[in-house]
């Protein structure tokens, strides 16, 4: 594995330094993402009007599609992306691999959301919690896989076949996400059409629901670029102090081993010194 | 309307219990690196 010089701890330091100057950006965001967020509810379930088919069930189109458009595009978009930069020996670095991590569990997160979210909506919409529609199907296979992603981190192995494994295993899920995207033009489907990116580019939605729509974007990935950034920062915090705690495990060992080694010597000492 | 409370709830809560675990493993962790930093040097 190739480690940057970024990455690596300097002496007496655990944490690499690049990861502390970011803490006032991370705020900014922090404090963007919970305005942005406000403003979307307050917009979604105050300021505008209730759709003409849908009535007020419209309203949680404003959160729903924004959250799919995190899981789905955002979250493995980064991880798909980090992966291939870890699987490139050019460009391998391990901070492509706790990037892809970080990512997949913060897309987990909007994916079980996701889920849940259009369950809600399609209860009252369709009549039932949930069928078995190829877009449904195949977001709540992307869900499993995503389990699966985070499952294979857990099980133990040496630092560089866990990301090799992690990095396919989120490139395999990823070849799912195509799918959920166009299962809708590619199958008859119970869930609707694309409303903003289908195939004609034409957003069919207007006026202040189109802006508290682009609002829902905007805020649910501001929230999502400060989850990364905050998960981010836990996995080079936590593989630092893996790195650090097997160095002080190193050094005990060979105090221990020098002890012996000393004590040994010193009671073979007078035998070799007596003729 | 119960629904769209219910989403919007759901929705909104998780987020926040999931931004707040990592607000908390961040700091925790953080103590736990500058302890070790401080016993290194």
């Amino acid at each position: 594995m190739t480690l940057s010089t970024a990455d690596a701890p300097t002496a007496g330091r655990v944490v690499p330094k690049w990861t502390r100057r970011r803490t006032w950006t991370v705020r900014i965001l922090g404090i963007a993402a919970l305005v942005s967020i406000v403003c979307t509810v307050w917009l979604g379930l105050w300021i505008t009007p209730p759709d003409k088919v849908q009535h007020q069930l419209v309203r949680l189109l404003y959160i729903h599609p924004p959250i799919a458009w995190v899981a789905l595009y955002c979250a493995f978009g980064i991880a798909a992306l980090a992966s291939i930069l870890w699987l490139w020996p050019r460009t391998r670095s391990p901070l492509w691999d706790r990037l892809a991590a970080s990512a997949v569990e913060v897309g987990a997160v909007f994916t079980a959301l996701t889920l849940v979210t259009g369950s809600i909506w399609g209860r009252p919409t369709w009549g039932v919690w949930w069928a078995w529609d190829a877009r449904l199907t195949s977001t709540a296979l992307l869900f499993v896989m995503l389990l699966g992603y985070l499952a294979l981190r857990r099980v133990p192995s040496d630092a560089d076949t866990r990301s090799r494994r992690c990095a396919v295993a989120a490139l395999i899920a990823a070849v799912d996400v195509p799918i959920v995207h166009f299962s809708v033009d590619w199958w008859k489907t119970l869930h609707q059409g694309a409303t903003v990116l289908n195939a004609n580019l034409s957003p069919t939605v207007h006026g202040s629901m189109a802006w508290t729509l682009l609002l829902g974007f905007v805020a649910f990935t501001l929230v999502f670029a400060w989850m990364l950034a905050m998960r981010l920062r836990i996995e080079t915090l936590e593989q630092a102090l893996e790195g650090a705690e097997l160095d002080e495990a190193l050094h005990e060992r060979w105090a221990e081993g020098d002890a012996s080694v000393g004590a040994s010597a010193r009671r073979t000492e007078p035998a070799e010194a007596a003729p | 309307m119960s629904y769209i409370v219910a989403g919007y709830a759901i929705a909104l809560t998780t987020l926040a219990v999931y931004a707040g675990l990592l607000v908390v493993r961040r700091r925790r962790l953080e103590r736990l690196a500058a302890r070790v930093e401080d016993e290194q040097s």
